[in-house]
C-alpha cells in the first residue's frame, strides 16, 4: 500500500492554520482559537480549578484538537505536523489555563515533546510563573522493554489519560493530586500499534518511510517509528493474536481484570476492517476473563494516512471507572 | 575586521536565513530518508523569523539578538530539532551579556557554551548521528584558528566533513534512531544543515560587510 502523496491542502505552510481556524470555526461552541496556535474551551472552566495543557504535533488528528472541552482538556498547543511546539507557544498555553490553582503540562513522550516542555518551565521559573508541573505520558510497549517504561513513547493510550484526568481536574483537586491521577491511568495503560502503509508529509509531499506490497510492521511509532520489525502481512485474526497477547502480558492484565479498549484508526483503515479486529479483540478478553467496561473504535491518533490501528487497554478500579463515566463535551469526546 | 559589533552580527543571521533557505529543498530531501522529510522548511522558516525579529528590536546587543535567535530557532521550528538548535543561541547569548563587540575569544566562547549546551539538551555526542557531529569539530577547528578569517574557513571544512562522517552511522539520538541500519546511507540533516551555517558565515564573513554597508541603525561605539 502506497501513501496517498496527492494532499487536498492549499499552501504547505497554511496548513496548520487554516486546519486549526475550520476546527475551531466548525466546533466553536466548544473551543476557540487564541493566539494563533491555542486551542481553549470556549468556556473556561471555573476559578480555582487545575488547568490541564497538551502540547503535540499536529498530523494526529482529531488528537488533540478533539480532547478540549469540559471535562477534558484547557488548552492544546498545537505545533507543525509531527513536530512539537516551542517553549514560547506553551508558555502562552499554561498562562491560558491557569485559574489559579496550578498548571499541569501533559506530555506525550517524545523528545521533541519532553525537550520543548523542559525549556518552557525553565522560562516559567525565570519569569516567575509559578505552581506549574509536567507530566510524561507513555503507553506504547513496543518503544522499550518492560522494566524501562519510562523511555517508552506517548500513543493512542493516551485517549484514556486525557479522559480521566480531564474529570478528575473538574474537582476540587490539587496540582499534586492531579499529576498522581495522570501517572495512575498512565501506569495502567498499554498500546501496540500496527502499519500497513506509509504516509507522506503534507508539508514536502515526501513519502516518510519506505513500506513494500503486502508486509507491516507491529509496533509502528505514531509517526511512523520503527517498531518491532516487518513481517508478511497477516489476517485479521492472525494480526490480533500476535497483538493482543503481547499487551496482555506487559502490563500484565489478569483473569478478572476490568479494561477500557480502544480500536484506534491510525488513518485509512475502514471501519469495516476495524470491526472485524475488535471481534477477534473481544474473543480473546473474554476468553481470558477480562471484562470489557466500554470499547471505543475510530480514529482518535491519527498517522496522516497510513493504513494501521493501535490496540489500547487501560485497566481501571471504580475510581478510573467513574472519571471514564464523567460527562465530557469536547469535539471528539462526548459523553453524557 | 577583528571585531563583530552588533548591526553586523545581525547581518549575519540574514545571511544565514538567505542561504538556508536556497538549500531548503536539499535539506527536505535529506530528512525525507530518516525523518518526515520537513527539516529544510522548518529550519529556514525559523532563521527567516529570527532575521525578522531581529530587524524589529531597538538598538539591539550582541546577546539581544543571540537571544532573539535562539527564541525565534525554538519557537518556529518546534520539535526535538528546535529546543536543540534553539539551546545553541541561547546558552551563547549567555556569554554575550554585557559584550559590545563581538572578539574572536568571544565567539569562541560563545560557540564552546552553544556546543555544551547541544549535547546535554540533547544527550548527544560525536558518533551518534546528530548535529553534534558536525557542529564539535567546527567549533574545534574555529578555536584552533588565531584570526576570525582562516576560522570561519577551517570550522566550515570541518562542519562539512562531520556531516559526510554521519553517513554511515546508525542513529543513536532523535527520531532516526528508530530507523536503526535502516539510517546507514544517509546523511543527518541537522549536521548538514549545521554545515549550511557555517558556509554561510564563511561567505558572509568573505565578504567583509562593514558597519557602514549595513541598513541597520546603529550608533557607531
Amino acid at each position: 500500500m502506497s501513501a496517498r502523496k496527492q494532499k487536498l491542502i492549499n499552501k504547505p505552510e497554511a496548513i496548520v492554520d487554516e486546519m486549526l481556524a475550520g476546527f475551531c470555526a466548525a466546533y466553536h461552541d466548544i473551543v476557540r482559537l487564541e493566539r494563533e496556535r491555542l486551542v481553549v474551551r470556549a468556556e473556561p472552566k471555573a476559578p480555582g480549578k487545575v488547568g490541564l495543557v497538551m502540547g503535540g504535533g499536529s498530523g494526529h488528528e482529531p488528537a488533540m484538537l478533539g480532547w478540549v472541552g469540559e471535562g477534558l482538556l484547557d488548552v492544546n498547543v498545537v505545533g507543525e505536523v509531527f513536530s512539537a511546539p516551542g517553549p514560547g507557544p506553551i508558555i502562552e498555553g499554561i498562562r491560558a489555563a491557569d485559574r489559579g490553582a496550578g498548571v499541569l503540562l501533559c506530555v506525550s513522550h517524545h523528545e521533541g515533546d519532553r525537550l520543548n516542555a523542559e525549556l518552557a518551565l525553565e522560562f516559567c521559573e525565570m519569569e516567575g510563573i509559578e505552581n506549574v508541573d509536567m507530566v510524561i505520558l507513555y503507553d506504547d510497549i513496543s518503544s522499550a522493554p518492560k522494566g524501562s517504561e519510562s523511555e517508552r513513547r506517548g500513543t493512542a493510550g493516551l485517549f484514556f489519560v486525557w479522559k480521566m484526568l480531564g474529570a478528575y481536574c473538574e474537582g476540587a483537586v490539587d496540582l499534586a493530586a492531579a499529576k498522581a491521577l495522570a501517572e495512575k491511568a498512565r501506569d495502567n495503560t498499554r498500546s501496540l500499534a500496527m502499519s500497513l502503509s506509509s504516509c507522506a508529509s503534507p508539508v514536502s509531499g515526501e513519502v516518510m518511510f519506505e513500506m513494500a506490497e503486502g508486509e507491516m510492521e507491529i509496533g509502528m511509532g505514531l509517526h511512523g517509528e520503527v517498531g518491532r520489525g516487518r513481517q508478511k502481512a497477516l489476517s485479521a485474526d492472525d494480526t490480533i493474536d500476535l497483538m493482543l497477547p503481547q499487551i496482555l502480558d506487559d502490563l500484565p492484565f489478569h483473569a478478572g481484570d476490568e479494561a477500557l479498549v480502544l480500536l484506534n484508526n491510525s488513518g485509512s483503515l475502514t471501519l469495516m476492517e476495524l470491526f472485524i479486529l475488535y471481534r477477534r479483540v473481544e474473543k480473546m478478553l473474554r476468553e481470558a476473563d477480562i471484562k470489557v467496561h466500554k470499547s471505543w473504535i475510530g480514529a482518535y491518533a491519527t498517522t496522516l494516512e497510513t493504513a494501521g490501528f493501535a490496540i489500547s487497554l487501560c485497566r481501571v478500579d471504580d475510581q478510573l471507572k467513574d472519571l471514564w463515566d464523567a460527562p465530557a463535551n469536547g469535539a471528539y469526546m462526548k459523553q453524557v | 575586521m577583528t571585531t563583530i559589533a552588533p548591526a553586523q552580527l545581525a547581518d549575519m543571521i540574514g545571511s544565514i536565513a538567505r542561504r538556508i533557505l536556497s538549500e531548503r529543498d536539499r535539506l527536505n530531501r535529506l530528512d525525507a530518508a530518516l525523518g518526515d522529510g520537513d527539516h529544510g522548511t522548518s529550519v529556514s522558516a525559523a532563521f527567516a523569523a529570527a532575521a525578522t525579529d531581529i530587524a524589529e528590536l531597538k538598538q539591539p546587543s550582541a546577546g539581544d539578538i543571540w537571544l532573539a535567535t535562539a527564541k525565534a530557532v525554538m519557537n518556529r521550528m518546534g520539535g526535538a530539532s528546535g529546543a536543540i538548535f534553539g539551546t545553541f543561541f541561547l546558552k551563547g547569548a549567555g556569554h554575550l551579556r554585557g559584550i559590545e563587540r563581538v572578539g574572536k575569544s568571544d565567539m569562541e566562547a560563545v560557540l564552546q557554551a552553544g556546543l555544551q549546551g547541544v549535547k546535554a539538551r540533547g544527550k548527544a555526542e560525536v558518533g551518534d548521528k546528530t548535529m553534534v557531529d558536525a557542529l564539535e569539530p567546527a567549533v574545534t577547528a574555529f578555536c584552533g584558528a588565531d584570526e576570525f578569517a582562516g576560522a570561519w574557513t577551517r570550522a566550515t571544512e570541518a562542519a562539512r566533513e562531520g556531516a559526510e562522517s554521519t553517513r554511515e552511522l546508525v542513529a543513536r539520538r532523535g527520531r532516526a534512531k528508530y530507523l536503526s541500519e535502516r539510517a546507514i546511507g544517509h546523511v543527518d540533516p541537522g549536521a548538514s544543515s549545521i554545515a549550511v551555517i557555517f558556509e554561510a558565515v564563511d561567505d558572509w564573513w568573505g565578504a567583509n560587510p562593514t558597519p557602514s554597508t549595513l541598513q541597520f541603525e546603529e550608533a557607531e561605539h
